[in-house]
């Protein structure tokens, strides 16, 4: 499960993840700016001391390719591939940057994140937006950083110079030294706008004194030296800009209903097989290592597999750190331990979510029966009462009309009761005197104070003739279930949905039913090649869920 | 191609016996004389010199009660290498049981080590009901399982209040032996013309443990496309 950290929190790598072979993404994006994403690979003194340890579009890797740019994609602005355990002892932090290409601010930014995923699963994130954010033009995400082991952490700091200013914090002199390289090699993107260079030219305005010139970009020239020494130049004390929080201008996200959750889903994390000579899926070259494996894994207990395989390329097995467990590393074995992460969450709250999937309701809370679809009680503790509940003289037409009324049932008593229903994602929606419209399908349960209706939209071709929804009012909470992971659009002049994959809309929003026939030949026989889309009106403000489902 | 788009996916380095791969997916590291027990058909993907043996005697003697004929739904596993095991995109929770007992449905149980002494059971207190009976596998003693939950699931904590717990049936994943299990019908004269609540049959826990329930009262339904 990907943890979510807050500005300035901490972990050890190792508590996240087994894995050493990391893929680090960064989304970052505002209207009109283009962004720079670089690593900063620093020594002890938090110097770069070694510029081929600055990773970004002209230097995509490290000699050693420990650090590698991979480019956009997933979903994220840019990305990253680390690989821990390879990289030189002299390195001792990573620090993850983004810097505007150009002018503007960083409190121009919308919703954005540095996230960590290993083995094919987010192991954590940060989630920042323009908020917390001013006039910076540079801001340090997150840092990988080397404090006996290896951990992470959420930065999220701005500088106000930009590029400079971050150059100067890391490395020192920017204008007189070395450093130019750097800064000049990032010229397309980094360049002050002053002395904008042509993007070729690498090393140009600074070329005099730079002690390796421009083609150290492409090729790093030297072996991975082990430990580049200081030259004394990079000793000078730098504008060291301490990593301090800042006061907070306002703790994460106060996220508008927009874009509730971006592309969360654990997607391509490309990283880590370096495209290195090894075979496809970084199968190590010598197959004997299942010979070895038993050796470590005496079925139980879990000794830590000694480092046999010191291989490091990326070699399935051993290798490894002792870790005694997948699931839940470092709480000690045995079946606490593993079920740990699934632990019923406790607050007092009357509508908790457990996870995404489940949802508890603390009927000794509010006072007031929960109305619930039929069938979507999984569980429930304490005396708690299931009865009828018919859908009222609105459900019966419904009922009438489609041939399939809502169902519902309400739960009295004094207990707690989970909802949930063939593991579709659930999102309870708080209203207060205001009004939401939620397609009759997705409605899993709601308190019993919310007025609600049964709404029918009709229009030709709509599966069953018409589409029923319920439009509720009040204050309470409604609980609204979607497959997938749903979009929040803001309702303009030109929104439409498929009147399938709606899930719901502000009640203030205006309906109107839209078919197309579509120019192309039917998709399959029988298809009429018409579809049939919602098209919402109303004042800004408005928005409508859709869920990426379509039955 | 460029592998860079895939490359996260490569396993990570072996840790463990049981591992997850993602959310859904669960790597075993096998080794000569750690035999496994998987759920038939399970397997999605091997690497070095792995044997399947279908319904073996052993299981066949300890399952012979299991459902009618055809045999139990588990396969013995043997040999090195590494396997790879899912459950049509369950999610996967693994458990290294520290000397402890679990009692887990079974359709919920996707691997587990042999060494594990292990008994099907009907439970206690149940008649048959809903067509297929209610079978659950208790695996006790020191060692790895693998349980398959469609969705997140949750644990509860049985002990905290004098109140049973109430499980639908449908939802249930696993629990701890002891609790004290026995089934509830909460039909009501309006359900029997057809006013139910549509929870007509539940199972009660009481006692000190845990139980482990998924958001998915669909247990049979393996075919579906989930997201």
């Amino acid at each position: 499960m990907a943890r979510e950290f807050q500005r300035g929190h901490k972990a050890k790598i190792s508590d996240l993840t087994a894995g050493t072979d990391l893929y680090v993404g960064v989304r970052i994006a505002a209207p009109g700016l283009a962004f720079d994403i670089s690593c900063f690979g620093l020594d002890a003194d938090e110097q770069l001391s070694d510029d081929r340890y600055f990773i970004f579009f002209n230097q995509p890797k490290s000699p050693e390719e420990s650090i590698q740019l991979l480019g956009a994609q997933a979903g994220d602005t840019e990305s990253f591939r680390v690989t821990l355990d390879r990289i030189p002892a002299n390195i001792h932090k990573l620090s993850f940057t983004a810097t505007i290409d150009g002018a503007g601010q960083m409190s121009q930014i919308g919703p954005g994140y540095i996230r960590v995923v290993a083995g094919g699963e987010e192991v954590v994130r940060y989630a920042f937006d323009g908020t917390e954010f001013t006039t910076e033009r540079a801001v340090m995400l997150g840092d990988f950083y080397l404090k006996d082991v290896w951990r992470f952490a959420a930065v999220g700091q701005g500088f106000d110079g930009g590029l400079d200013a971050l150059l100067r914090n890391f490395g020192g002199e920017v204008a007189e030294e070395e450093p130019p390289a750097p800064a000049q090699g990032a010229a397309p993107g980094f360049a002050p706008p002053a002395e904008t260079s042509a993007p070729p030219a690498f090393g140009v305005p600074a070329a005099p004194q730079a002690p390796q010139p421009a083609p150290a970009f492409g090729a790093p020239p030297a072996p991975p030296a082990p430990a580049p020494q200081h030259q004394p130049v990079h000793a000078a004390p730098t504008i060291v800009a301490p990593l301090a929080p800042r006061p907070p201008h306002a703790p994460t996200a106060p996220q508008p209903p927009q874009a509730p959750m971006p592309p969360q889903a654990p997607m391509p994390p490309q990283a880590p097989m370096a495209p290195q000579a090894t075979g496809p899926y970084g199968q190590p070259p010598q197959p004997p290592q299942f010979g070895q494996v038993p050796g470590h894994i005496p079925g139980q207990g879990v000794p830590p597999p000694a480092p046999p395989f010191g291989q490091h390329p990326p070699a399935p097995f051993g290798q490894q750190p002792p870790v005694p467990q997948g699931g839940a590393p470092q709480t000690g074995g045995g079946l606490q331990a593993a079920l740990q992460p699934y632990k019923e969450a406790a607050t007092g709250q009357r509508w908790t979510s457990q996870n995404q999937q489940l949802m508890r309701a603390d009927l000794t809370l509010g006072d007031m029966p929960v109305l619930a679809r039929q069938g979507s009680m999984v569980m429930y503790q304490g005396k708690v009462d299931f009865g009828y509940k018919g859908a009222g003289f609105a459900g019966r037409v419904v009922g009438n009309a489609t041939g399939q009324e809502m169902q519902l049932m309400r739960c009295t008593g004094r207990g707690q009761v989970f909802f949930a229903e063939d593991g579709s994602h659930l999102h309870p929606i708080e209203l207060q005197g205001d009004g939401i419209c939620v397609s009759a399908e997705n409605v899993l349960a709601f308190d019993e104070s919310l007025q609600y209706e049964v709404r029918r939209i009709e229009g030709h071709g709509i599966p069953g003739g018409a589409l029923f929804t319920m439009q509720f009012q009040g204050t309470g909470t409604v609980v609204v279930k979607t497959h997938g992971v749903p979009v929040v659009l803001p309702v303009t002049p030109t929104t439409f949905a498929d009147c399938n994959a709606v899930v719901a809309w502000s009640s203030a929003s205006q309906v109107i039913v839209s078919s197309q026939v579509r120019l192309r030949r039917n998709a399959y026989p029988g298809h009429s090649g018409e579809t049939v889309n919602l098209q919402f009106r109303g004042a800004p403000g408005n928005f409508i869920v859709v869920q990426p489902y379509e039955v | 191609m460029n592998q860079h788009q895939l490359a996260g996916y490569a396993p990570t380095p072996v840790t463990a016996r049981m591992e997850n791969h993602g959310h859904t997916m669960l790597k075993v590291a096998m080794a000569t004389g750690q035999d496994l027990y998987a759920r038939t058909g399970s397997m999605v993907a091997y690497e070095g010199f792995i044997q399947y043996e279908p319904n073996p005697p052993a299981v066949r003697q300890i399952a012979s009660q299991w459902i009618t004929g055809e045999g139990a739904p588990l396969m013995k596993c043997s040999g090195d290498g590494l396997l790879y095991l899912a459950d049509y995109g369950a999610d996967v929770v693994v458990i290294h049981l520290d000397n402890e007992a679990l009692s887990v449905n079974g359709t919920n149980l996707l691997a587990f080590d042999s060494h594990l002494s292990w008994g099907v059971e009907r439970v206690k207190g149940l008649a048959k009901f809903a067509g297929q009976g209610l079978w659950n596998v208790a695996v006790q003693g020191t060692g790895w399982v693998a349980i398959t939950s469609r969705g997140t699931p949750v644990v509860v904590d049985c002990g905290r209040g004098e109140d049973e717990t109430y499980v639908d049936p449908d939802a249930l994943v696993a629990w701890s032996p002891n609790l004290k299990v026995k089934g509830k019908r909460s039909f009501k004269a309006g359900s029997l013309i057809g006013r139910g609540s549509g929870e007509a049959y539940q199972m009660a826990f009481s006692g000190q443990g845990i139980v482990v329930v998924q958001p998915s009262e669909d247990s049979t339904d393996r075919l579906r496309i989930r997201n």
